[in-house]
């Protein structure tokens, strides 16, 4: 669930903004556990896992100007918890890096961790559309989801789930649901209808995402 | 078998960190030997270094299909329904939702803490406290 912050929440998050130390030792108490078992889970070492999670937490501070708070706090925390892993698995050479210098058709030349230069103006308005189209979509799936949710479907999240997240086909996803090829059609096709509706209602262009438009039940 | 096959949303999921260590384990393997699949990563970090996202990035990242941590707290007393249950079974061992595996097994370290297990959580959040506690305080 994109778990909306709470009033609580935001509250505690103006307190730290405020720089209130019983606050922030509030923040450390509800997530230090998670963020242990995420990392400790991929690195398999405990002063590790504890050396990333105290880097994630700094980082937490470090980026609080550019915080919105609006967001899950929880989901803020993981997001730099991830790329304070990945930091740690490029030092340590267990990622792939990425060079596309010998090219690959219909793709740009670019390296994971280098990324080619644009101008700072073409990145800003990038950024901000980014972030409308992605509230708009969050928004709209995330309506669905839950209506979902509240009338006991769980098999149609489950199955929007296996064809979204997983990237499964409808036969796929209906032999491991055992239920029927024709009815994962059906399930999708309604799904990508309401989404697109409520998009479209928010005023933004059809072809924003590829992967919602239109499929044959 | 579909779980064999590496889909471009696994591969975005790679990317994010948001899958568990064994699946990302048998990825990088398959980044190292399957020159399909790397071209595959190739094109997907190239469309977003061109500023286009995709569903299924949003969609984990804002984990707008995830079980509440109470929801997850039912299923490991195995308080909830069956159809329920069994959502949250697959979200966490098919879809395999990182962030969800990390508060289950935090609930289930929290449910019955030894005394020793208790005092070293104690000592991990005075850690982070004292060595973050500085930064808070540039904030003013």
């Amino acid at each position: 669930m994109a778990e909306q912050t709470s009033e609580s929440e935001r509250h505690l998050i103006s307190r730290v903004r405020s720089g209130d130390p019983e606050a922030w030792e509030e923040v450390i108490r509800r997530y230090e556990g998670r963020l242990y078992s995420y990392l400790g889970s991929h690195v398999k070492h405990r002063d590790i896992a504890e050396e990333l999670v105290q880097e994630t937490f700094v980082g937490f501070l470090v980026s609080l100007p550019n915080y919105d708070s609006r967001r899950s706090l929880e989901n803020w925390l993981f997001s730099i918890a991830a790329h304070k892993l990945t930091d740690y698995y490029r030092r340590q050479g267990r990622r792939i890096t990425l060079s596309l210098e010998e090219g690959i058709e219909g793709a740009n030349r670019c390296a994971i961790g280098g990324r080619p230069q644009r101008g700072p103006s073409t990145v800003a308005a990038s950024h901000e559309r980014r972030g409308i189209e992605e509230q708009a979509l969050s928004e709209a799936i995330e309506k669905q989801i839950m209506a979902w949710k509240s009338e006991g479907e769980w098999l149609k999240v489950s199955c929007m789930e296996l064809l979204f997240l997983c990237g499964w086909s409808n036969k796929e996803t209906a032999q491991y649901l055992h239920i029927d090829e024709q009815q994962v059609a059906n399930w999708k096709f309604d799904f990508l209808r309401r989404i697109r509706e409520r998009l479209r209602a928010q005023g933004l262009p059809q072809d924003v995402f590829p992967e919602l438009q239109g499929e044959e039940k | 078998m579909a779980q064999e096959r590496i889909s471009d949303q696994e591969l975005e999921a790679y990317l994010d960190e948001a899958l568990p260590p064994e699946r990302m384990v048998a990825i990088e393997n398959a980044l190292r030997h399957n020159h399909e699949c790397l071209l595959r990563l190739h094109r997907i970090v190239s469309r977003r270094d061109n500023g286009i996202h995709s569903v299924a990035e949003i969609w984990r990242r804002n984990r707008l299909s995830c079980p509440s941590r109470e929801a997850l707290g039912a299923y490991l007393l195995g308080a909830l329904t069956e159809p329920e249950s069994t959502y949250v079974k697959i979200h966490l061992e098919t879809v395999g939702c990182a962030i969800c595996l990390a508060n289950l097994e935090d609930l289930r370290a929290q449910g019955v803490p030894s005394d020793g297990e208790r005092a070293e959580i104690q000592r991990r959040r005075q850690k982070y406290f004292q060595s973050s506690i500085g930064h808070l305080s540039r904030r003013e």
